[in-house]
């Protein structure tokens, strides 16, 4: 009786295993980047990165690329606008409300490479504590 | 009286019967077939393969398109490649053979003429390879091959039509059969297309451009050998094989509804070539 309700343990443990697994693989399936509208590199710098902080003052779910808009201070101390590109809607698994305008984060990616632009891609937010928010791309 | 209007109605629930049935006979199948089914239909002679159903060609179906993917020079051993396998130490390079017209377009390209920064689809052999999913139907007379990506549309006729001058258009005219477990595809009258022939290597396509299309169902998967040809600019033939895995049940194509705004938003990073 003891062995049986082991073994009936076990199973449970496995099948809740398995749906975990299941469930994560499916969300990474989900999430999978979408990046292949045009060639990043021809735009990016791809072996350099580059992290800022400020506001989020648009964001813009659209296809074939999202962006993110973000007001932060240079380090002369004035005012720039960054414009961060974004996987595609239809697979950033972003909503508005993932991303409010007005949010302080912290973000790091690729550097545009036309001199004096402000241009990311390839970035990772967090809030000012370091929470992850959304995925990347 | 009575026993009249009984043999009444009895012979007219039989000829209710007889007229449907006559129908049916007629038609092949209870169903009427749509009118579009029906034009132009050449008479089916062997079975055809199922290929129907949409079919998830994103990254977990192969590596993302890129300057190297699905064209490339060389590729390291154990590489993913295209079709799912992996690349051995016998691996053949597919990179197109470019014609001198070729190498010259390809060195003055300059990356903002690129028309998708405007919306504009990408067009056989690059639309296959994009990394969404597309739906395939196969109606008696036609099958439509319709992709995500771009909200496309391609309709392949099976009804013995040669394309006309009247056919020029982004994607071609295409016309197709089926061989065995597989469906041949030909598309030519394609307009004049900068990056025709992929979105990265600055290669364009001529109305000369004619792809050749072989689908079929490897198992579960979904497998297609793609073969472009374009003597303005191609010294032979290129080609390449991929393939699709099944969507998840249930699975519908989004509307794509690319947004010019958005699309051209990254050339200003991209630095000037020309002046």
């Amino acid at each position: 009786m003891s062995s049986a309700r082991n073994e009936t343990r076990m199973a449970v443990r496995s099948c809740s295993a398995f749906v975990t697994a299941a469930a994560v693989a499916a969300l990474l399936v989900t999430v999978a980047p979408v990046v292949a509208h045009h060639s990043a590199a021809a735009a990016y710098d791809e072996s350099k990165r580059v992290d800022t902080q400020g506001t989020v003052t648009r964001v813009l779910l659209k296809n074939p690329h999202s962006w993110v808009f973000l007001e932060a201070t240079d380090e002369k101390g004035q005012k720039v606008e960054w414009q961060i590109e974004m996987a595609a809607a239809a697979s950033i698994g972003w909503t508005p409300a993932t991303l409010p305008i007005g949010t302080e984060v912290k973000v790091g990616g690729h550097p545009s490479r036309a001199p004096g632009s402000h241009g990311m891609t390839a970035a990772r937010f967090t809030k000012l504590d370091g929470t992850p928010i959304g995925r990347g791309q | 009286m009575k026993s009249t209007k009984r043999r009444l109605a009895r012979m007219q629930s039989a000829g209710v019967l007889l007229c449907a049935a006559a129908l049916m006979a007629t038609s092949g199948d209870p169903l009427p077939r749509l009118r579009a089914q029906t034009a132009q239909t050449a008479p089916a002679t062997a079975p055809m393969p199922n290929l129907s159903g949409v079919w998830d060609g994103t990254g977990r179906a192969h590596p993302i398109n890129s300057e190297t993917i699905p064209w490339a020079r060389t590729m390291a051993v154990g590489r993913t490649l295209p079709d799912g396998t992996k690349a051995d130490a016998n691996y053949v390079s597919n990179f197109p053979v470019l014609n001198e017209r070729g190498l010259a377009f390809q060195k003055i390209f300059d990356e903002p003429l690129s028309p998708k920064y405007d919306c504009q689809p990408a067009t056989p052999p690059a639309i296959e390879f994009d990394p969404y999913y597309m739906e395939v139907v196969q109606w008696p007379d036609r099958v439509l091959l319709r992709y995500e990506k771009d909200d496309q549309l391609r309709t392949v006729w099976l009804d013995g039509r040669e394309p006309k001058v009247s056919d020029y258009g982004i994607q071609g005219l295409s016309v197709g059969r089926y061989d065995g477990n597989a469906l041949i595809v030909t598309t030519t009258h394609f307009v004049f297309d900068i990056t025709g022939f992929d979105d990265y290597n600055g290669i364009p396509s001529s109305p000369q451009k004619k792809v050749t299309e072989r689908y079929w169902r490897d198992g579960e998967q979904l497998k297609a050998t793609v073969t472009v040809e374009d003597l303005m600019f191609l010294r032979q033939p290129a080609s390449y094989t991929m393939r699709w895995l099944p969507a998840a049940a249930g699975y519908k194509l989004k509307p794509f509804d690319c947004d010019p705004e958005t699309a051209r938003m990254s050339v200003q990073f991209i630095p000037a070539k020309y002046k």
